[in-house]
């Protein structure tokens, strides 16, 4: 028994870390009022870079770095046009989707094809000795930082009236740009991390398409936690647990391999049907003018 | 930087070009960075896409089919990412007919029909399952078609791994190919079908009617523009939610049949590394349109020139990479990123003058 729990909390730990930092990321850029759905897209790409850097480099700090920064500046971006320029945010995520899976592919495929003529990928491995306890210490730390930047700061108030009611925020002495370049920045600085650790600590193997679908995972975990930095463990948890054992639980019951594929998926529509209809939605409510187009047209006339 | 309403819009077909223009040059750029692509045979690659119709022409009627479902919901402000799942749905159903049944050998203009339309039904269907949420909880639409794509993936690759695995396949892992009788005829000279010339002009022209003479085609534009206007007339939003959606997904769905009976006969495990991708290229289609019915089949002409380009740079230059490309997706993605992004940051300025102004 204590055997199987221990099993389990080292085999979950890094998809549990994975998940968590993807989407406690895009719930601090969506606190702040920018509609994320370039996350999928951007969350395939840092797994690719990840893996290309890790391939070249044979370095998982760098590997994992290199998809930190890139990951943040796609984050400023975002911020950047959506506030800037009186354009849809979801369009702007999408398109951003869609060149992240491009870019992706192009970023991974010359890395994999030197992977194919014996170069090796540098990876992390949670064992038993002694690794594993970070990846939670790491996903904790995080939780109370960022649960105490939002919840705590005077940045915080200020990404939260930017994601409320930009317009007030902005008349209350708010820079609501440089508060969602901040709250972006960081947020997709996480997303990366988290693709870097869904790759180098749990997969550990790359082709065309890795990653892809993941991000919208975190998206769920996310909305169905209610963006909330704690709530979030849990729900990241419920969906690591699921992640690492949907092959097993296809098997114990005799269903095709192809089902535990779909278990996540499946969940994720589930999570967030839950938290719509549940007072969840109520309590947990998301920002008022997320996704709303803010443009201070009339002021700079 | 200082952005001002222009008294006047530009033109409504001057943004599409420029972003067009644009993103191509993105596109090449990054080829160039990443890949090392010569932006000459990039270019070419891209001039053979735009002058040869005959080849186009099977991703045209595609991609026009898929750009007029998704502008059907667009046009009342719901975002269908779900198309790529509602197609697989519609090849699964229009695989049942020409595998599973006796019809084929009956009447196999019936049962080319009967794909067609069994595709239809079951896109609706998917597209239905994720309009219900949207309408009565407000979960938005986007994730849940998105995800909803993976989930459909995935139903069918049970399927062709379980009860469809074919009789005659050696050891790949797929269905039978269909009966030589439903197999769709191809307009000599060029890779499109005559199923789907038919099916693209009756949709188009159906649309049409739709959205201009029809009290829930004006339902649906006025969702779009104004749903509290809906609602305090006593129409219920809800429904016409489900209505724009599941009309959406209806025609997305034919397309599924088209490539089973009009290109690949058969369905490959796993479905999600064989797909070609429509559902998503679509979306550059409705959006480059500029949800103008009339512009849907010259945005989705532009679009499967660039496509076939994608596909016929991999297959020519891509070189020692290309034999690790799947589903010629890669490129293709590039393309439609770019292309699209320039698209959405433009259009600021068909409406608004930016100015830079250097602060002294």
């Amino acid at each position: 028994m204590f055997e199987s729990i221990a099993s389990f909390i080292v085999g979950v730990s890094a998809i549990f870390l994975a998940y968590y930092l993807a989407a406690v990321g895009h719930g601090l850029m969506e606190k702040s009022g920018v509609l994320n759905l370039a996350i999928d897209g951007v969350f395939t790409l840092g797994v690719a870079i990840a893996f290309a850097v890790s391939v070249y480099t044979f370095s998982v700090p760098l590997a994992t770095f290199i998809a930190m920064i890139v990951a943040a500046l796609f984050g400023l971006m975002l911020a950047f046009i959506t506030t800037k320029l009186p354009i849809s945010h979801g369009a702007a995520g999408l398109s951003t989707m869609f060149l992240g899976y491009g870019l992706a592919a192009l970023v991974g495929l010359p890395a994999r094809q030197l992977q194919i003529n014996g170069r090796s990928l540098a990876t992390i491995q949670p064992s038993l000795g002694g690794t594993w306890i970070w990846f939670y210490v790491v996903a904790f730390v995080v939780a109370i930082g960022i649960w105490y930047l939002v919840e705590k700061t005077k940045i915080g108030a200020a990404i939260r009236a930017a994601g409320e009611n930009p317009a007030s925020a902005e008349a209350l002495g708010v820079n609501v740009l440089a508060v969602r370049l901040f709250a972006s920045g960081v947020g997709y600085a996480l997303i990366g991390i988290g693709a870097a650790v869904f790759e180098l600590a749990y997969t550990q193997v790359w082709s065309q398409g890795a990653g892809m679908g993941y991000g919208w995972i975190a998206f769920a975990i996310s909305l169905s936690a209610g963006r909330h930095p704690i709530l979030i463990l849990i729900s990241a948890m419920i969906f690591a647990a699921l992640d690492k054992y949907r092959f097993l639980i296809a098997a114990t019951y005799n269903l095709p391999p192809d089902v535990g594929k779909m278990l996540p998926f499946v969940a994720a529509i589930a999570a967030m049907i839950i938290f719509m209809v549940t007072p969840l939605k109520r309590k947990l409510a998301p920002p008022k003018s997320l996704g709303k187009i803010y443009f201070r047209e009339e002021r700079t006339v | 930087m200082v952005i001002v309403r222009r008294v006047k819009p530009l033109p409504y077909w001057i943004i599409p070009i420029i972003a067009l223009l644009a993103g191509i040059a993105i596109s090449v750029i990054i080829l160039y960075v990443l890949m090392g692509a010569s932006p000459a045979a990039v270019l070419s690659a891209i001039v053979y896409g735009f002058t040869r119709p005959g080849v186009v022409a099977k991703t045209f009627v595609a991609l026009t089919i898929v750009g007029i479902a998704l502008l059907v919901s667009f046009k009342g402000s719901i975002w269908n990412i779900g198309g790529e799942g509602q197609i697989t749905f519609g090849l699964m159903a229009a695989t049942w007919v020409a595998l599973f049944t006796a019809l084929p050998y009956i009447n196999p203009g019936l049962a080319q029909v009967s794909m067609i339309l069994l595709a239809m039904v079951a896109g609706g269907i998917w597209a239905l399952l994720a309009a219900l949420p949207r309408a009565y909880l407000g979960l938005d639409e986007v994730p849940v078609t998105l995800i909803m794509n993976y989930i459909a993936y995935y139903i069918v690759d049970i399927l062709v791994r379980g009860p469809w695995l074919g009789k005659h396949v050696y050891n790949y892992i797929r269905t039978d190919t269909i009966p030589a009788q439903v197999m769709f005829p191809q307009v000599p000279g060029t890779t499109m079908t005559w199923d789907g010339l038919f099916l693209l002009i009756i949709l188009f022209v159906g649309v049409w009617y739709l959205l201009r003479n029809t009290s829930i085609g004006l339902r649906i534009r006025i969702l779009g523009n104004n749903p509290n206007l809906l609602r305090s007339s006593g129409i219920s939003v809800p429904l016409m939610i489900i209505v724009a959606l599941t009309i959406s997904g209806f025609i997305a769905g034919s397309v599924g049949a088209l490539y089973l009976g009009g290109d690949v006969y058969r369905i490959s495990y796993p479905v999600e590394a064989h797909t070609a991708n429509y559902g998503y290229t679509g979306i550059l289609v409705a959006w480059l349109s500029m949800l103008e019915l009339i512009a849907v089949p010259i945005a989705a002409y532009i679009v499967s020139a660039l496509y076939t380009a994608g596909i016929q740079y991999q297959i020519l230059v891509g070189g020692h990479l290309g034999q690790l490309l799947t589903a010629g997706s890669a490129i293709v993605d590039v393309f439609i990123g770019s292309i699209l992004l320039m698209y959405t940051i433009l259009i600021t300025i068909s409406e608004y003058k930016i100015k830079i102004i250097v602060k002294r």
